[in-house]
């Protein structure tokens, strides 16, 4: 209680900056932990006791993952069928198509949405349910249906059921940027004679471009990693890089975690990229327009 | 309206066609923007959900004969999964992991958010830092942990240092820890969702009313639970719910780490169901879980829905109350 | 060699090969003529050229691929698309592929216990007509060949024996000092180990974990543990099932090898409960291990002092046995026997055998067996036991041990279900070793999840699978 208002201050300040650090000690160590190992020979991947440092770094895991290069790979560990660069092309392909599409058909409904009302706000709230109930309760009749159709194991069944997993989320994204846009616009093109569908994708959807852009990089985020519907989905033709790197388990010689630890730096650092870009917007990805800003 | 009410008869029919037609061609267009929903509706959602229900009431055994031929058994399989004590555990383990990784994620992210919310000096370092785990794959912290949490890996190596205790903890091989361990994981790869949606609702809640209490000289914990959390309830809201829904549906991280094991103590809904039908095959058993599991989601959902709605319109109603205050003000 | 070389070459054997085929069917003189593997190519060119797409994981698959290329250079038939899928993965892949009758795989690469369950949902080709094309013959020990056969038809060419050996350190057994501790508190000389309880007392006595060095390098994870039980089981005299498919678990025979499975965490690594092969592999040639049952491919391991600690250091022997029924019995086991299996809905599935029937050559196969890089591939053929790349690779001793456990080998479940019989076993002994689930409950409960199964698949169906099961019983008690 004698502390003056300054002292308590400072106190304070040290006592905030203390707990930031702690926590983000604790939320960088395993990325850390990550990266280091991508660059570590094979005697510091499992080592005892562990080691924080790689001495002396390599790039043989990268450039054997990547690359295929066996010459850069002590012979046993180089497992030569795997594809990461196809899985890479895959993914690509698959996260990118899947989230324009969702991005695309979201706006489209968002629209309907704010403008005419398509959907009540009740139903809104039940197209959610298309991401909250857990997917793998459809997987197994999923997989038959598509196998039915020819679909398993493609791209266009995948790039399907993300698309449809992730239309909620940019329905309710966009949809918090077209309410933010005035309907004097709209109007205004209307008495120019521009048609309904022009208004939209000649007016409306211009206007929210950054907005759009930060929706379709939040949704390539939940695409871009997801596990289940790929390993049940996809077999030969098609694997995605989280498929991948759980293929990189197991070989007489222990735990490939060098090579394991350069694929995963690989998948996350796009991710990272991308998620540090719409920061700002990740919240009103998240929150269904209940944060306002 | 005056106008309206005496025109010429033709003219009102041709205004009224007008109407009509605009009315029509409005109603064409709004069935057109709906007409992806449709489709999905139609073509996937429908015929999955029916596949599903067809197996949950007909026995398929997969070496007997092909899906179409199976027995219709009715009940059944709902009777099977129902008195089948491992799938009372997987629901008390889903639910204990639920529970508590959301609890988890939200003290912390908020207890963070309530540190950031007010500029300071490395406001935005600390923002990228804490949010990169949410940016990580989940595989790839599955496989990331597996490089740190044996016994003697870096992290129990790393806490004996620090501690100067000699800190031995099988984080994935004992049986009591294991669900722990993954609720851990969920944690430490989910805080900055809730960290990130309570970080924004701190900042939009409107400053005169702190401001009123800071004047009346209420202490910032009194100004924390009287002002600032009633306030947030619609977000606090929001970030137990979406937190929970996803965990419940968690499966990369716990698969890819303990594939249910040991024993049987990471053994949640998605892992049993997945071992169920992709293991041991039995498809049939397999549905009827899943719907079992579907109607539990759908009823919690629904919950959700309602308390989500209620809160979005209170806050609907109180942001455009202060929006005509401000308009008012400001003409 | 020139291009005109090889030409010829493919010419005169296909020549060669034609002629038997087409002019002289089954004849006995002229069937010695040609070598099974020029017969082989005869049959697979008349069936004409393709690329066959298969499931098989890269370990196994790498030291194929000269063996490969050189088939494909003489009749055309190569490898498309490969999906690289663990050997632990693949039953249930495969299993998926069934259900959906997918033709996309021509050939799997799996566990040879998934025979029964693969067969009856009605996705192999039985390989009898193609067999007898190529003029193909399992050269094995004993009666090895029953584990590709079901129900009267072979479905499965082996490419890895997996069968387990003894593995036990020879510097720790033979240190002067142990031998004369050991003699002064049992009585006995401190040897390789005859019997379970022998092999638990010798690891107790030499295990030090102040240096981490365990008793045990036995795997006990829920996917593995179970292949280890059966040995025990087996060797007390126990089968799984009574004649009308009644389990018989819960028995004097089924107790005896929980108990001493159970035992196994007194010796072994704390962490052991989660541990597969690529924790364990690198534990036991590292040296931080006593002794173990461990497949045979781990010689090899041993062997290459770019993986290993312990070159020259373990002796290899017959696993333990038991005297529990009265007679001393000893049981290996071979799982997963790799096999490659043909898709009978494959529109390739007729290159896709003959590929397989070529890889399964013994001849050809002892590269295959011998990479002491890629060393999942683990001899199984008599040709490969002479030949000379193979004994380099094993060690002579590793040869005579593997020999030897091949004469009593046996295979876990070999039944319709085996996943799912498997797994219940396997996640009930789990559930005992890391202590949430009482000893005495393991198999009451097994039995009872055993029960629903047999009643789900069909009692009738599994007596008539009981038949290839006890075919691939070895008859043996000891090796000879």
């Amino acid at each position: 209680m004698a502390m003056t208002k300054t002292q308590r201050r400072r106190l304070t300040a040290t006592a905030r900056y203390a707990i930031l650090i702690l926590w983000g000690i604790g939320a960088g160590f395993p990325i850390y932990w990550m990266v280091i190992t991508s660059f570590k020979p094979d005697n510091q991947w499992f080592s005892w006791p562990p080691v924080y440092f790689p001495h002396p770094p390599t790039l043989d895991n990268y450039l054997n993952v990547w690359f295929g290069a066996q010459e850069y790979a002590n012979t046993q560990y180089a497992i030569s069928s795997q594809k990461p660069l196809l899985s890479l092309w895959n993914s690509t392909v698959i996260a990118f198509t899947s989230t324009f599409l969702a991005v695309l058909f979201g706006s489209i409904l968002a629209y309907g949405v704010s403008r005419y009302r398509i959907l009540s706000e009740a139903r809104m709230f039940q197209l959610l349910m298309l991401r909250m109930i857990p997917p793998i309760v459809v997987v197994a009749p999923l997989s038959l249906y598509y196998s039915a159709l020819g679909l398993l194991d493609t791209r266009t069944g995948l790039i399907l059921v993300y698309f449809l997993t992730t239309l909620p989320y940019a329905v309710w994204m966009t949809k918090s940027f077209i309410d933010e846009v005035p309907r004097e616009v709209e109007q205004a093109a209307e008495i120019l004679g521009a048609s309904r569908w022009r208004t939209l994708f000649e007016v409306v959807l211009p206007l929210i471009r950054s907005g759009l852009v930060a929706t379709f990089l939040f949704i390539l985020i939940l695409t871009w990693s997801e596990y289940l519907l790929a390993l049940i989905i996809t077999k030969t033709n098609v694997s995605t890089l989280p498929i991948e790197l759980s293929k990189y388990q197991g070989s007489t010689e222990g735990r490939v975690y060098g090579r394991q630890a350069a694929l995963a730096v690989g998948i996350t650092i796009p991710l990272m990229i991308v998620g540090l870009i719409i920061r700002k917007h990740l919240a009103r990805g998240f929150s269904f327009g209940m944060v306002r800003r | 309206m005056a106008f309206a009410l005496s025109p010429p008869a033709e003219a009102t029919r041709e205004a009224s066609t007008l109407a009509v037609s605009r009315a029509r061609a409005v109603r064409r267009f709004k069935l057109s923007l709906l007409l992806p929903l449709i489709a999905i509706f139609a073509l996937v959602l429908t015929p999955v959900l029916l596949l599903q229900l067809y197996f949950s009431v007909h026995q398929w055994t997969v070496y007997l004969s092909s899906w179409w031929d199976a027995d219709y058994v009715g009940l059944d399989l709902f009777r099977d999964v129902l008195t089948d004590p491992r799938f009372g555990w997987a629901v008390v383990r889903s639910l204990a992991f639920a529970t508590g990784s959301t609890l988890g994620c939200f003290v912390f992210g908020f207890l963070l958010a309530y540190l950031m919310y007010r500029p300071f000096r490395g406001q935005a370092f600390f923002y990228i830092i804490f949010i990169l785990p949410m940016l990580t794959v989940p595989v790839v912290v599955a496989y990331t942990a597996e490089m740190m949490l044996y016994r003697s890996g870096p992290l129990n190596d790393a806490i004996s240092h620090i501690t100067g205790f000699n800190f031995q903890v099988s984080w994935l091989t004992n049986p009591h820890l294991a669900l722990l361990t993954a609720a851990l994981l969920e944690i430490w790869n989910w805080t900055p969702f809730s960290f990130i949606i309570m970080l924004a609702g701190l900042a939009a809640i409107p400053k005169e009313p702190i401001e009123a209490a800071e004047i009346l000289g209420a202490s910032k914990w009194r100004i924390f639970w009287e002002v600032q959390v009633p306030l947030l309830r619609p977000v606090i809201l929001l970030a137990l719910v979406l937190r929970f829904l996803e965990a419940m549906a968690e499966f990369p991280k716990t698969w890819a780490l303990f594939q249910g094991g040991p024993g049987s103590a990471t053994e949640t809904l998605p892992i049993y169901i997945f071992m169920t039908t992709w293991q041991y095959f039995e498809v049939s058993k397999g549905a009827a879980m899943s719907y079992i599991v579907m109607l539990m989601m759908i009823v919690i959902v629904l919950v959700a829905i309602q308390l989500l709605r209620r809160e979005k319109r209170s806050l609907d109603a109180m942001y455009r109350q202060r929006d005509e205050e401000e308009q008012a003000a400001g003409g | 060699m020139s291009k005109f070389d090889v030409t010829r070459r493919g010419f005169i054997e296909g020549g060669l090969g034609l002629t038997v085929a087409n002019f002289v069917p089954g004849s006995a003189p002229f069937a010695s003529a040609a070598t099974m593997e020029e017969q082989t190519i005869a049959a697979a060119k008349k069936v004409g050229a393709a690329k066959v797409n298969g499931m098989i994981w890269s370990p196994y698959f790498v030291p194929m691929q000269p063996v490969i290329a050189e088939f494909t250079k003489e009749t055309g038939i190569g490898i498309g698309g490969v999906q690289d899928i663990s050997i632990f993965d693949a039953p249930q892949r495969a299993m998926a592929e069934a259900l959906s009758r997918s033709p996309q795989f021509d050939f799997i690469h799996i566990d040879s216990n998934m025979i029964p369950s693969l067969a009856s949902a009605g996705f192999l080709e039985p390989l009898d007509e193609y067999i007898k094309n190529s003029g193909f013959h399992y050269d094995v020990v004993a009666g090895y060949d029953n584990f590709m056969k079901y129900n009267g038809h072979t479905y499965g060419v082996p490419t890895d024996g997996n069968v387990h050996i003894q593995y036990t350190r020879k510097d720790l057994i033979d240190n002067p000092d142990n031998k004369k501790r050991f003699a002064d508190k049992f009585g006995t000389e401190l040897k390789v180990a005859d019997t379970w309880e022998e092999n638990l007392r010798l690891q107790e006595f030499l295990m030090d974990p102040s240096k981490d060095l365990y008793g045990s390098g036995n795997l006990r994870n829920r996917a593995n543990g179970v292949t280890w039980w059966y040995m025990i089981f087996y060797s007390a005299g126990g089968f799984p099932f009574d004649d009308d498919m009644k389990p018989t678990l819960n028995t004097p025979a089924g107790q005896y090898a929980v108990d001493i499975y159970l035992q196994d965490k007194k010796v072994n690594h704390p962490e052991a409960a989660n541990w597969g092969t690529p924790q364990m592999i690198p534990r036991i040639a590292q040296g931080h291990v006593v002794s173990c049952q461990y497949w045979d491919g781990t010689c090899k391991t041993i062997k290459n002092p770019k993986q290993s600690k312990t070159v020259g250091q373990f002796y290899y022997s017959v696993v333990p046995g038991s005297k529990f029924s009265g007679k001393m019995l000893r049981r290996s086991i071979s799982s997963p026997l790799a096999a490659i299996l043909i898709n009978k809905y494959s529109p390739r599935k007729a290159q896709a055998a003959y590929l397989a029937l070529w890889l399964g050559s013994g001849k050809n196969s002892i590269p295959i067996v011998s990479d002491p890089v890629n060393a999942f591939n683990d001899a199984w053929s008599n040709a490969h036991f002479a030949a000379p790349q193979v004994i380099n690779a094993y060690t002579q001793e590793g040869i005579d041990a593997i020999k030897k456990n091949f004469e009593i080998v046996c295979p876990p479940i070999y039944l319709t279900g085996y996943l799912e019989f498997q797994d219940a076993l396997g996640k009930n002994l789990s559930e005992a070793y890391v202590g949430q689930l009482a000893a005495k409950d393991v198999l009451k409960n097994t039995e009872n999840e055993w029960n629903k199964i047999v009643g789900r698949i069909g009692r009738a169906k599994l007596k008539k699978d009981l038949v290839s099961y006890k075919a691939a019983m070895t008859k043996r008690d000891v090796p000879a």
